[in-house]
């Protein structure tokens, strides 16, 4: 955790009028106990700063996980909160200024897990904002809060949105009749695109660089058995995520039929296979498709 | 254990805490205004707690304007002043009443808790005495309390657990600020007023009034209330020698004494003061030893003090005036603290202005024949007018004349004739006023003073406590020789009046405090505990009470040497720093910070292991998402990893179960990875 900010809140600037007030009572009146009263609440507004100072301070934020959802979901972060056990801590707030707020205790036992939630828009990594902090106990006088950057990093699946298409007789991926794919109705060879970093060499076209000067990769369409496939390539329509939109769908329709499945994406390969860590698997890899790793 | 908090309003439990607030603020009020304010507060609660119970809808605007406009239009009928500070306090607890009808948001949460602090530093405007104080204070703890249930908007504990928390924690801030506020309290400069408000529009006055009949006093010599208590510096004169000095009243009317032909309020009073009965100390010729003493004086609506003759150095905000009484500017409506030196021996007034001679000689124009007649054949057969001074007195003491404090009622004329020669039972007003018809008579300026004689001395303590049964009148005799003169005719017949005060001048009648049965002065044991009690109370007056700029400034002298802006700073802000020290080594706020729980310590451990197998988990992958690639890509491991797994989203997800033994089951299975 960063450090701690403190200011008086609106409610300590109303309660300095207060004051204010008092001490013209007790002048007015020459009051002993009205000053008394006055000052009293002087004292009180400052040791409340170092109360609410020390609601905040020695609190451990973790970050567990984020749990993997899909492009306009929200992420769910999960945070664990864990303070001396000798402390106790009240009406903490943990926000995302306009996503999420939640409010906890650290009373009964020292330490309480949370989730928090944020809006994703875009599949690929997320990378959760600094989480702000903040406790106004006990009188809520002042005001104390930090900021707390997670140590942490979830993944946005593509949102899956089926597209259905006419050819569905070429290039679908989705006949399906008996299991047998039949990708392109053509020989092994799938066509040739751009090279990407991480093709194989061994698929490079050396003839078209040698007539081009630019690196091609050879295409190879693995005919198949009673595995479905899931191919880029196959995939008629335009655009980088509707691609991977559809193939996200696709892979939570056949994971739900218990089917077995592979994907094939430009650049990787994950082989046919099922289950949940299969599927997470797969899902993974249209999250981070075309991201750059760090 | 968590909720989303989207709203300000406050809980069930925060709104009961805030009712009991209003209660407990409101309750002391009840005494000195209206009683149906209560009422009002509980329809209100009332109404609110059915609201949230979900029994009753919001009371309509209409409805809240109606009862403000009954509320108020009570107020008015009650014959408040406006603009005064009751009036004020009444519209304010009025508002405060009525504002929990509409309490919703912990905004109006707030401002009921600032009202509530306002009116218990307004209460103190009443009263000040310790109980009031302690009360205040636990008003101030309470409303402390409710300040902190409104915070919490996540119910952690159950109400009976949540109260006692909340008070708990309220008290204990409010102790730990304890020493700043002394400190402030101590140091922060008094100022002058601003301006004057009217305090109180219907305050009762007690002790002596500012005319005298003679059923007066007698009728003050019931009570045990206390009047002033003095303080000597040096010895303290003897108890027949304490004539505490109040009022002086000129002017008889056949019937009673009053201070002037007129009957004059304060501010006619003030206006002679400065005027024509203006104080002369050049008058005074000092002589013999200074007595030094610190007087305090009660709160009695009243503003006369009580000095021993001649007070000549007098501190305070008082005024003196031609007859050589002390009083307040304003009426007493907070006890006062006054320092003054008198001269007991002092001569006053060698030469008499004639404005005071004439006052001095003043008789109603007829009545009280025999009296009269009594004066001239004394003053006759007397050679000077000191003879004749000590004829009268001697009459008193030869005839038979009795001190009492049940005397016949006198009629309505010739009340001096009436009382000389028929009834010749009387109290002290009897004699004084008598005795002084008899001077003037004889042409002998003189005059009544009423004030307190004696006093109970306070052995423990040191100081001396005068009770409103200690009040007595006298008289004061105007000789070329020596000036005013003050004479007691009573202790002419009861002597023991003067030397041992009222309880043994009537203990053959057994009228002390005849109506006051259980009067703790009657009881030898409870007198002790009185005594002890009242000390503390006085302690209370002169160093709480009583700490205004002229004791501050000697406090500070006596702590500093000599008053500098610079060393009354340098005082305050190192004590300021030795309180804030302390605060921070209390709260432990300078404690380092809370290392990583192990159960998060040995899952990242339990990550690098497996990285070093090849399987590396993405920062913030979800553990159990995690599980299921290792366990793909390790199937040796597997039952491993989704125990670990397993055991680690265990503690994270149950803390108050993750025990000593779950923590030691997660460090041995990460052996196994290593």
């Amino acid at each position: 955790m960063d450090k701690i900010f403190i200011i008086p809140s609106k409610t300590g600037l109303g309660l300095v009028i207060l004051i204010l007030l008092l001490f013209l009572l007790g002048i007015n009146f020459q009051n002993s106990l009205v000053y008394a009263v006055c000052f009293w609440l002087i004292a009180l507004l400052l040791i409340n700063i170092f109360y609410t100072q020390r609601n905040l301070s020695s609190l451990s934020v973790t970050a567990i996980g984020v749990e993997p959802c899909f492009a306009g979901e929200k992420a769910v972060v999960e945070i664990a909160l864990s303070c001396p056990a000798n402390q106790r801590k009240f009406a903490l707030q943990l926000a995302w200024p306009g996503e999420d707020l939640v409010q906890v205790n650290l009373a009964a036992t020292p330490a309480a897990r949370i989730k928090l939630s944020h809006a994703t828009t875009q599949r690929g990594r997320f990378q959760p904002p600094r989480i702000h902090i903040s406790t106004r106990f006990p009188t809520g006088l002042a005001l104390a809060w930090a900021y707390v950057t997670l140590d942490v990093q979830g993944i946005v699946y593509p949102k899956p949105v089926e597209r259905i298409f006419a050819q569905q007789g070429k290039g679908s991926t989705d006949t399906a009749a008996g299991g047998v794919e039949i990708v392109g109705g053509t020989s092994d060879f799938g066509g040739i695109r751009a090279y990407r970093p991480g093709d194989a060499p061994k698929h490079i076209h050396w003839s078209k660089y040698a007539q081009t000067g630019k690196l091609h990769t050879k295409v190879f369409v693995d005919y198949s058995s009673h595995d479905v496939w899931l191919d880029w390539n196959d995939l008629p329509m335009p655009g980088v995520e509707v691609r991977l939109s559809h193939l996200c769908s696709k892979v939570l329709e056949y994971h739900q039929a218990q089917r077995q499945y592979g994907l094939k994406l430009p650049g990787k390969t994950i082989p046919p296979g099922k289950g949940e860590g299969h599927k997470a698997q797969c899902l993974r890899a249209l999250a981070l498709f075309g991201v750059k790793d760090e | 254990m968590n909720r989303a908090v989207g709203d300000n309003f406050i809980t069930y439990s925060g709104m009961i805490w805030l009712l009991v607030a209003q209660l407990v603020v409101m309750l002391p009020f009840a005494f000195d205004l209206p009683f149906w304010l209560i009422p009002v507060v509980l329809f209100s609660a009332g109404w609110r707690l059915w609201v949230l119970s979900g029994g009753a809808t919001q009371p309509g605007s209409l409805l809240k304007l109606g009862l403000l406009a009954l509320g108020v239009g009570g107020l008015f009928l009650r014959g408040l002043k406006f603009p005064s500070l009751e009036a004020m306090s009444a519209l304010l607890l009025l508002g405060f009443a009525f504002k929990s009808l509409e309490v919703i948001q912990r905004r109006d949460a707030l401002v009921v808790v600032f009202i509530g602090y306002f009116l218990v530093a307004l209460h103190f405007l009443y009263t000040q005495s310790m109980l009031a104080g302690l009360y205040g204070v636990f008003s101030l703890v309470v409303l402390t309390g409710a300040l902190i249930g409104v915070q919490q908007t996540v119910a952690e504990f159950t109400a009976a657990q949540n109260v006692r928390f909340n008070l708990k924690l309220a008290g204990f801030m409010l102790l730990q600020c304890l020493p700043l506020m002394v400190v402030i309290f101590i140091v922060a400069p008094r100022l002058q007023p601003l301006w004057t408000l009217p305090l109180m529009t219907n305050q009762a006055k007690t002790g002596i009034s500012d005319h005298m009949r003679p059923g007066d006093i007698a009728k003050l010599s019931q009570l045990d209330e206390l009047a002033f208590r003095v303080t000597f510096k040096g010895e303290r004169p003897a108890q027949d020698q304490l004539y505490w000095r109040g009022l002086v009243l000129n002017h008889f009317d056949g019937r009673e004494w009053r201070q002037f032909d007129e009957q004059y309020d304060l501010w006619q009073l003030k206006q002679a003061v400065a005027r024509d009965y203006a104080f002369q100390p050049g008058n005074i010729q000092v002589q013999g030893e200074p007595v030094e003493y610190e007087a305090v004086y009660e709160k009695t609506g009243q503003p006369w003090l009580f000095t021993l003759t001649t007070a000549l150095q007098v501190d305070g905000d008082v005024l003196q005036a031609a007859d050589y009484r002390v009083m307040a500017r304003e009426e007493l409506q907070a006890p006062l603290l006054l320092k003054a030196i008198s001269y007991p021996q002092a001569v006053r007034d060698r030469q008499l202005d004639p404005f005071l001679r004439q006052l001095a000689l003043q008789l109603p124009e007829n009545g009280d024949v025999r009296s009269r007649e009594l004066a001239r054949h004394l003053r006759d057969e007397a050679g000077s007018e000191q003879e004749y001074i000590d004829k009268v007195l001697k009459r008193f003491s030869d005839q038979q004349f009795y001190y009492t404090l049940r005397p016949p009622t006198l009629g309505d004329s010739d009340t001096i004739d009436q009382f000389l020669f028929e009834s010749q039972r009387g109290f002290c007003a009897h004699y004084a006023g008598s005795f002084v018809f008899l001077m003037r008579a004889a042409g002998i300026p003189a005059r009544v003073v009423a004030g307190y004689q004696g006093g109970e001395w306070n052995g423990q303590s040191q100081y001396l406590a005068i009770h409103q049964y200690d009040a007595h009148a006298w008289a004061e005799v105007w000789l070329p020789d020596t000036g005013w003169k003050r004479v007691d005719p009573t202790a002419m017949i009861a002597p023991e009046r003067t030397e041992q005060g009222l309880e043994a001048a009537v203990r053959a009648e057994g009228s002390f405090l005849q109506d006051s049965v259980f009067s703790s002065h009657k009881i030898a044991w409870l007198n002790g505990l009185r005594q002890r009690l009242d000390a503390v109370q006085y302690g209370w007056q002169r160093w709480v009470l009583g700490y205004d700029s002229d004791a501050q400034a000697d406090f500070l002298k006596s702590l500093l040497g000599e008053l500098t802006v610079a060393r009354v700073a340098g005082l305050a802000g190192g004590v300021f720093a030795v309180i804030v020290l302390g605060w921070l080594l209390m709260l432990g706020v300078a404690q380092r910070h809370e290392r990583e729980a192990l159960e998060h310590q040995f899952y990242r451990r339990f990550c690098a292991a497996l990285a070093k197998r090849g399987v590396v988990r993405e920062p913030g992958q979800a553990p159990g998402v995690f599980a299921l690639q290792a366990e793909q890509a390790l199937p040796a491991l597997a039952s491993e990893i989704r125990e670990f797994t397993r055991l680690y989203e265990g503690i994270c997800y149950a803390p108050d179960g993750a025990g000593h033994a779950a923590i030691q089951q997660l460090k041995s299975l990460l052996g196994k990875f290593s």
